[in-house]
């Protein structure tokens, strides 16, 4: 069997450099999208995604890292969110709805601001793994790992915040720090993934592959290791389509992973309960 | 329901000196007020229910004395107890509160119970995992350790969340409504384990809608409707004035 066309687009080193920015982003997103799957916090995560673009516009303005500008415009969103929540007494979905559009719109604003990186801004919206550079990767990976060593180091704890707040409390652990810490390792997964598969998309990165191994699997920890399995292996998959296929990297990961989930969710015996299998 | 092998009566409660004092506790809810004027004591080898109508408050005592919502009012627990107030009572929630879809095993949630014996960054130790093996032995369900939570019957439920109290191992053991879901020989066997744990020494607040079992199996009844309206021994405390005055329609007026 020939396998030339598997080796073909390995000699163009940003096909490369796709492959392992999308890898290292696929695991981290398993891993923090297992929790988001578990609380609940889908929305929120989308949410982030849209807060956090005026931010990065921002830094592009400035000329500074997006990182930075990224991950302060996630806390600010945080932030706010939470104090809308207390001083309005609406709920948080409304509050939340409230704050990331509001958000979002100022960075379509502060994007109109700017003429010389219209370009490599447009697809913060859409997100082009191919476009990731040795520095990205090298952020990606620091980062990262600094964000998996924090979670597993709290895994326990935050395990049982997500099955039993009220047990968490009770036993005197600081469950809103916890909650805080989440929604930090949300924000900073969200910044990390946004220059692959960009705003609009980074959603689907965080929950979708966590969704699928929430279907085929009993354990917190199997679901973060098959989340990481299936994550990678749609990220390779969707990213040799795009290349032969010609179409766009980012939305053609986010397509295959989607099918992957619906594939997995027709073919499992039992319906309704996700835990039973 | 009788109780003829463990007479109530075999470990006398150690009134003299209370696990937990009660006084004139008052919980509002917004402007509405849930709990006013309640006071009572729990001792070592005492097993108390908190009985009354749905809405009555009877939750609401169980969560402030837990520290889960603001009260006014004085809520004191013994210097004996020699740790800091969240760490002293084993509390197990009305199983419906809780997500019986989650991924973890009948071990992980029994395991749960053993984290601030574990502390942060660390794994369970051998002495963990002979607390939970013991735990999951004493209620009934070692024979389930490696099961989904999501494939257990109501019964289970009830029996791993027991078994993760056990793990826990407080001096203090409140229940939330624990016959809810449950046969009738699971309950049995769940008030048997509760005799158990009182004759060890720890003191146990439930509460329950089930009045002959309180009668059966309890020291002390406290009937509660926004208030506590009787505190005794069953004989004492179920008189059909009082039964009449906690379970009336009529909501009283604190």
């Amino acid at each position: 069997m020939n396998l030339e066309w598997l080796l073909e687009p390995l000699r163009y080193e940003f096909f490369v450099r796709g492959l392992i920015g999308l890898s290292l982003i696929a695991v981290l997103c398993a891993c923090v999208g297992t929790f988001v799957v578990l609380k609940g916090l889908s929305y929120i995560g989308d949410a982030m995604a849209h807060a956090v673009f005026p931010g990065i516009v921002a830094s592009f303005l400035l000329k500074i890292n997006y990182f930075i500008g990224g991950v302060a415009a996630a806390i600010i969103t945080a932030l706010s969110i939470g104090f809308v929540a207390r001083r309005s007494g609406l709920k948080q979905d409304s509050a939340v709805g409230t704050v990331f559009v509001g958000m979002f719109a100022l960075g379509v604003v502060l994007l109109s601001q700017t003429r010389t990186y219209s370009v490599d801004l447009a697809h913060l919206l859409v997100g082009e793994p191919l476009g990731i550079s040795a520095g990205d990767i090298q952020t990606t990976l620091v980062l990262g790992s600094l964000a998996l060593i924090a979670l597993f180091a709290l895994q326990k704890e935050l395990v049982l915040v997500s099955f039993d707040e009220t047990e968490a409390r009770v036993i005197g652990l600081p469950v809103n720090a916890l909650n805080t810490f989440t929604l930090i390792l949300i924000a900073l997964t969200v910044v990390l993934a946004i220059q692959v598969v960009g705003t609009i998309l980074v959603v689907s990165f965080l929950v979708t592959s966590s969704s699928t191994a929430r279907l085929l699997t009993t354990r917190v920890g199997a679901m973060m290791l098959w989340g990481s399995a299936i994550g990678v292996a749609c990220g390779v998959l969707g990213l040799y389509l795009s290349y032969f296929l010609g179409t766009p990297a980012g939305a053609m990961v986010v397509i295959v992973n989607t099918l992957v989930f619906v594939a997995v969710l027709l073919l499992r015996r039992t319906r309704g309960d996700p835990a039973r299998v | 329901m009788s109780n003829p092998m463990l007479p109530p009566d075999r470990f006398p409660a150690d009134h003299s000196s209370p696990l937990v004092n009660v006084s004139d506790v008052r919980v509002m809810f917004g402007e509405t007020v849930a709990l006013t004027g309640a006071s009572f004591h729990l001792c070592k080898g005492e097993f108390v229910a908190v009985i009354g109508p749905n809405g009555a408050g009877k939750s609401t005592l169980l969560r402030a004395i837990l520290g889960l919502v603001p009260f006014t009012g004085e809520i004191n627990f013994s210097p004996t107890l020699g740790l800091t107030p969240l760490q002293r009572i084993s509390y197990v929630p009305q199983q419906q509160s809780l997500d019986w879809s989650f991924p973890v095993t009948v071990w992980d949630v029994v395991m749960m119970g053993r984290i601030r014996h574990i502390g942060w960054l660390r794994r369970a130790a051998p002495s963990d995992t002979a607390a939970v093996t013991d735990a999951l032995e004493r209620a009934g369900v070692s024979d389930l350790r490696k099961r989904p939570i999501a494939a257990l019957s109501g019964g289970q439920r009830q029996r791993v969340l027991l078994a993760r109290m056990l793990a826990r191992d407080c001096e203090l053991i409140f229940l939330d409504e624990p016959f809810t879901g449950v046969d009738a020989k699971t309950q049995d066997s769940i008030l048997q384990l509760l005799e158990r744990e009182r004759m060890s020494g720890k003191a146990i607040l439930m509460v329950t809608h089930d009045l002959e079992s309180a009668r059966a199996w309890c020291s002390h009844i406290l009937l509660v409707n926004r208030t506590v309206i009787a505190s005794g021994s069953p004989a004492l405390v179920y008189t059909p004035a009082n039964i009449e005055k906690t379970f009336s329609s009529a909501r009283l007026e604190p």
